[in-house]
């Protein structure tokens, strides 16, 4: 009799310990409300938006490219293949890019010639930065100071001395040549550059940058050094 | 004497290692329910004290009283009236009781074996 009691007892428990339980977890891990205001789902809204004709325009090159692989399959495929490994180099920045764009000069402020200041080279925190705010405007094509900047460009410190692609960056005055894919993009491009507030992080650091009008025609040399694949093998002659 | 309590721990640690989580509007639910369960709990150890345990009573009780919390919720969520706190209120006394009785008992119990 004393037995069963206690059976009964500890499955009770059992039961109320498990709700406990569950009602305590989600007392303590409430599911997090959706506090935005009308405003910044607007702004995620075109966020997306943007996300998507971007996706789509991809689409339409990518559809360009197959279309182009069933033409060419009767007539040769090599050209196809070659075709799309230019498009991969200009991609990349391992060709030169001859078209619209701006010119930014990076030069001292005018407050430190008048003082006299010595002229100190950019920090590689203020071109990082610069270099992320112009990819945000979705430029294609940087070059600073004759160096391209490609994906695996390294910007950092050496010795004092900022360097892009392992060769130092001179003092200012320097120019930055950024490529975009239309002259619209590069209007564009300027107007957000101007409004942008990177001008007043290189004043602080006593440079200025004076941001030239949208160009048709202007010419970023390509990389010039050679590319290290760490997982890609080219495959001998005569096999595939 | 320990079974009941290894029980408790058991169903503690299942709860919180599932990591189950149940939607919000089904807190109060849960909440009444638990308060149902802990009656019940109470309400037995006392009649077990006082020797009239029934285990048929202690059962069913125990369902029986989680169930209509848990209607008596349910009829208040669609009716706009907060029925809950009705049964909150009922099991709340209850709990109080059946708890001063068993402290009672016990008190009793510790005195008699004193002397």
């Amino acid at each position: 009799m004393r037995k069963t009691v206690y059976i009964r007892f500890t499955i009770v428990l059992l039961i109320i310990g498990f709700m406990l339980a569950i009602q305590f977890n989600t007392v303590q891990n409430p599911e997090t409300r959706d506090t935005r205001d009308i405003w910044a789902i607007r702004q995620e809204l075109s966020k997306e938006t943007e996300t998507h004709s971007e996706l789509l325009s991809e689409i339409y090159v990518l559809d360009q490219t197959i279309l182009k692989y069933g033409n060419m399959v009767s007539e040769s495929a090599e050209l196809a293949l070659q075709d799309t490994v230019e498009q991969l180099k200009k991609d990349i920045g391992l060709v030169e890019h001859t078209g619209p764009g701006i010119i930014i000069k990076v030069e001292p402020s005018l407050e430190s010639v008048a003082l006299g200041q010595p002229v100190e080279g950019i920090s590689p925190d203020l071109l990082i930065r610069l270099i992320n705010e112009i990819n945000r405007f979705k430029a294609n094509d940087i070059e600073v100071d004759g160096k391209r900047i490609i994906y695996s460009s390294p910007i950092r410190d050496v010795n004092g001395k900022t360097t892009v692609n392992n060769i130092p960056v001179r003092n200012a005055p320097f120019t930055i040549k950024i490529g975009t894919s239309t002259f619209e993009d590069a209007q564009k491009m300027y107007n957000q550059l101007e409004a942008s507030t990177i001008g007043d992080d290189f004043y602080i650091d006593n440079l200025k940058l004076k941001i030239g009008k949208p160009e048709q025609n202007i010419t970023i040399s390509s990389y010039d050094q050679a590319l290290n694949n760490q997982f890609l093998k080219e495959v001998p002659e005569g096999e595939s | 004497m320990w079974l009941p309590l290894l029980g408790l721990i058991l169903g503690i640690s299942l709860g919180l290692l599932t990591e189950i989580q149940i939607p919000e509007i089904y807190e109060s639910y849960l909440s009444i329910a638990v308060l149902a369960a802990l009656d019940t709990l109470f309400g037995g150890i006392r009649a077990h004290l006082q020797h009239v345990y029934d285990d048929k009573v202690f059962v069913s009780g125990f369902f029986f009283n989680i169930a209509l919390a848990a209607a008596l919720a349910f009829l208040g969520v669609h009716l706009g009236i907060d029925l809950y706190l009705a049964a909150i209120f009922a099991f709340g006394v209850r709990l109080f009781q059946n708890i001063a009785v068993i402290r009672r008992i016990l008190l009793t119990k510790w005195s008699e074996r004193k002397n």
